[in-house]
């Protein structure tokens, strides 16, 4: 069963918008592979496209290596698992499941056999017979994976299928999803706007913004070495310190971000002194001492203080201005620097350069929601 | 409701509301029926003979009607041919209540539901008329079949039953493109694209889909069709021909050409209960209960 998607230059205008600029991507056949990425920025549209629901305005589409773009939805080799699941509400659970079976002309015992399997896998064995406005959400999802499986998709679309879950539930359902993925080894595309699903799930990220991908990467490297400003504020939190390159040497480049000392990073691609640029530092990568802790060059004073269970997440003004957010475990016996903070007292901070990336660019990605935004003095 | 009317206007303004609705009701809807219910039991009497000895209850005029052959063929007659009407209906409807509601922008459904609505403002005469004038024996449509060389002699469309069908689904169209529109369009998009993606082709999807969702529709634009077809008067009077009468035509000759207001009374109820039986009948048949109907 040959599941890989390939993406040709595809590219989709509604009128004069342009919701997906052109993308060629590949997608390899048993792997989970998800799209990230605010609301709006054409995930849907993108997925409709694998789909069949929409012809793109240019390029091809081919799965396990046929084109595509001719081949009308109920004949891709695709199933969909909809945002608002779209169960047939007067139909039974097996009527659900066995709908496609039905179309292909299977027949009546084969079908039951068949949707017996499904519901012990999704957990639901010996539900088949009650009507689908009796179930839980978390059941209703479920049934729609069984539903979408039952045609034996060589790839499973699925479109923010956990948003309607409680927490919980949804965390929950994730382990759930993936281990069905492994089992089935069916190609998943996964859409969603949460980072935290696309992370734990998928083994290839493609993180979107505006119709473009930013960057296709396995969920570690797009954490530990995000390749735009978009990508690095969008993924995780972070800290973000504008300023012009300084000295770049190999690898690693300083910059002048306007605090007392100069700050360094790792660079992804080659900077030339005097190029603006951000040097992207996350809250959990800051070390954080007491204010006579002097081998930690920063200090600043505590502005605010939130509680997260595991984690307290520290907002420290520098000296020089620039608010961080700052992230230290919590520790339960009290002995730890997280008793010695106080609101309105000082700390000092450190961080490494090798785990920092630098990024071109002093100006901030739009609706990428950076947590510190520092101008470069002039 | 009294309530609600309470908290709205205060108690004189509600206790006129209601008194001046229940005046209506009873001066002008109930009392007249229940005069022509009255009617349908009496003989037909001479004005000196009422209240005399003559002026009994009786179910003479209802008896008539079951012995009359001719009578009991037009009512039949008069059911299939509404049947037809409404089922003809329905199939042009469809279609185009479904374009509506899930497939033109909402620019061109709103132009498409005014150029439906337009020719109703014309009074039913008038358009029913217009009709006749397009079946002409000499009239556009032959002409127009006759130039596209579809036929080489004019047919008498208003002959047969053809007019009468064709001017009472144009008359009821919008009876029955409405709820079936109101119930097609509150189906969510996905569950059509959900069966589409499982493979279902555009017969199935309707089948499986579209149509045991807008059930309640269809039963309501059908059973108010069916209704205003056996009802219909003007359409059968001015498209049909003496071998196609509608039994409201009967009804019409008892009334105004035998002056038997009391057989007339009594046929025109007859036609009435005979239909809402008909209707449930058919509601059984299809397992569609009242309360689907008033969703
Ligand atoms: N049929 C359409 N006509 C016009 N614009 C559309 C259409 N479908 C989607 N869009 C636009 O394309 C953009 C991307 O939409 P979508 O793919 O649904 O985003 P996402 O799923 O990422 O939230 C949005 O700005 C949306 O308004
Ligand atoms: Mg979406």
């Amino acid at each position: 069963m040959d599941g890989r998607v390939s993406l040709d230059r595809v590219a989709m205008r509604f009128g004069d918008f342009t919701a997906i600029q052109p993308t060629s991507l590949e997608i390899q056949s048993g792997e989970f592979f998800s799209f990230l990425g605010p609301s709006g920025c054409g995930k849907t549209t993108l997925l409709n496209i694998i789909s069949g629901f929409l012809t793109p305005s240019e390029g091809k589409v081919s799965i396990g290596g046929e084109e595509m773009i001719r081949v009308p939805v109920n004949r891709r080799p695709t199933a969909m698992i909809f945002q608002n699941l779209a169960l047939f509400p007067l139909m039974s659970v097996y009527d659900n499941i066995e709908f496609g079976l039905e179309v292909r002309g299977v027949d009546r015992s084969a079908r039951r056999r068949k949707a017996d399997e499904l519901l012990e896998l999704v957990a639901l064995g010996g539900s088949g017979h009650k009507p689908v406005s009796e179930l839980s959400g978390g059941q209703k999802q479920r049934i729609a994976i069984a539903r979408a499986l039952a045609v034996e998709p060589r790839v499973l679309l699925l479109d923010e299928p956990l948003s309607a879950l409680d927490l919980k539930l949804r965390q929950h359902m994730r382990t759930e999803l993936k281990a069905i993925q492994r089992q089935t080894g069916i190609t998943f595309i996964y859409i969603t706007h949460d980072q935290g699903e696309a992370l734990t799930m998928s083994d290839r990220v493609a993180v979107m913004s505006a119709g473009r991908i930013e960057q296709i990467a396995d969920p570690m490297t797009l954490y530990r070495d995000p390749a735009t400003a978009f990508v690095a504020g969008f993924v995780g939190e972070n800290n973000r310190l504008a300023g012009h390159v300084t000295a770049a040497d190999g690898e690693l480049v300083t910059l002048d971000a306007g605090l007392a000392v100069a700050v360094s990073g790792r660079a992804r691609q080659p900077l030339a002194v005097g190029d603006s640029a951000s040097l992207y530092v996350r809250p959990e990568q800051w070390r954080v001492g007491t204010p006579d802790d002097l081998r930690l060059p920063f200090s600043g004073i505590v502005q605010a203080e939130h509680f997260e269970g595991a984690w307290l997440t520290l907002e420290v003004a520098l000296d020089s201005g620039p608010t961080l957010r700052v992230q230290v475990p919590h520790v339960v016996t009290g002995d730890g620097v997280d008793a010695q903070l106080r609101v309105g007292g000082s700390c000092r901070l450190d961080y490494s350069p090798r785990e920092a990336v630098v990024l071109p660019g002093a100006e901030p990605s739009p609706e990428a929601g950076e947590v510190a935004d520092v101008a470069a003095t002039a | 409701m009294w309530q609600q009317l309470h908290n709205r206007f205060g108690l004189p303004l509600t206790m006129a509301i209601v008194g001046l609705l229940g005046v209506w009701l009873i001066l002008m809807v109930l009392l007249p029926q229940w005069q022509m219910i009255d009617y349908s039991f009496h003989p037909s009497l001479l004005p000196s003979e009422r209240g005399g000895e003559k002026d009994v209850w009786t179910l003479a005029n209802y008896v008539t009607f079951f012995h009359n052959d001719i009578h009991l063929a037009i009512f039949f007659k008069t059911i299939w041919s509404s049947v037809l009407v409404t089922a003809l209906t329905l199939v042009v409807s469809y279609p185009l209540a479904y374009y509506l509601a899930k497939v033109a922008t909402p620019g061109q459904a709103a132009l498409c539901l005014l150029l439906l609505i337009v020719p109703f403002w014309i009074n039913e005469i008038l358009r029913t008329f217009a009709w006749y004038i397009i079946f002409a024996f000499r009239g556009p449509l032959n002409e127009l079949l006759f130039a596209l060389g579809l036929i080489d002699r004019p047919i008498r469309f208003l002959n047969g039953d053809t007019g009468v069908l064709v001017g009472m689904v144009y008359a009821y169209i919008l009876f029955m493109v409405f709820p079936l529109y109101n119930a097609i369009e509150s189906l969510d998009g996905n569950q059509i694209r959900a069966a589409r993606d499982l493979g279902a082709g555009w017969l199935r999807t309707h089948r499986r889909i579209v149509i045991p969702h807008a059930k309640p529709g269809i039963a309501t634009g059908c059973i108010m069709t069916f209704m205003l077809a056996a009802g219909s008067y003007a359409v059968p009077a001015l498209l049909g021909s003496p071998g196609s009468r509608w039994f409201t035509q009967i009804i019409y000759n008892w009334f105004f050409e035998g002056g038997d207001w009391n057989q007339g009374a009594a046929y025109a109820f007859l036609l009435l209960a005979l239909c809402i039986l008909f209707v449930t009948l058919v509601m059984r048949i299809f397992k569609v209960g009242l309360g689907d109907i008033a969703k």
